[in-house]
């Protein structure tokens, strides 16, 4: 994607801060939906589970790191408005991939 | 990544429509975050609620619809991406008034069980 930019436009809607702040936000409920997935891993005694949570975690960073970026991108005197390449498609199969966990935990080991 | 044919289309918009567009898709990942957590927890801690097969029914519901709107959430913003660069108008989707149902069934379906257990 070609990169697009700007010099800082002074925005009061503070627009560029709040697309900082959603990646965040992002991330902590992935998180969420990683420990989800550890408990009932734990629970059912399922491995599978727990990777699924271990991986969501690590979505759950990368998640971080985006909005780390996306930060740095957002302040200052240039924005960069393109978004990170695959960062969207990124999120985006992680949510998938935490939907197919939770389907998983809800028919593996009966109830607990 | 390959560049995507349709990022060469139309102009570069105005970047607080392209940082709105942005907020959505990720409000839209997070809804569907929610949801899956809702249809987890119900699952793992309703454990009081009878019939079961509901319960499960729900939960695998309230999964599959956090599966489909993590898909729709990035076709939406993509379409929206395109339809900005282009100046045609946002295109319409079914995806709000098909959320809300599955919400208020869902709901209507957990109080009937609460009042009935």
């Amino acid at each position: 994607m070609a990169v697009y930019s700007i010099p800082a436009p002074g925005d009061p809607a503070l627009q560029p801060e709040r697309t900082a702040l959603a990646w965040s936000r992002t991330a902590l409920t992935i998180a969420i939906n990683a420990l989800l997935s550890m408990r009932a891993g734990f629970v059912a005694g399922d491995a599978g589970l727990v990777a699924v949570g271990a991986l969501l975690f690590a979505a759950s960073g990368a998640a971080v790191a985006v909005g780390t970026v996306r930060r740095r991108q957002l302040t200052g005197h240039r924005l960069v408005i393109t978004p990170p390449r695959g960062a969207l498609i990124g999120v985006a199969v992680a949510t998938l991939l935490a939907s197919i966990g939770g389907i998983a935990s809800i028919f593996s080991g009966g109830t607990s | 990544m390959r560049e995507p044919k349709w990022h060469e289309e139309g102009h570069q918009p105005d970047y607080r429509f392209t940082l709105a567009n942005e907020r959505t898709f990720l409000a839209w990942i997070r809804t569907a975050l929610a949801l899956l957590a809702g249809g987890v927890l119900l699952h793992q801690f309703a454990t009081e609620l009878d019939p079961r097969l509901v319960v499960t029914v729900l939960s695998t519901g309230l999964g599959v619809v956090a599966a489909v709107l993590s898909v729709v959430s990035y076709t939406r913003w993509r379409g929206n991406e395109i339809a900005i660069r282009t100046g045609r108008p946002l295109p319409f989707s079914w995806v709000l008034p098909a959320l809300a149902a599955v919400c208020l069934l869902t709901s209507a379906v957990l109080v009937v069980m609460l009042l009935v257990t």
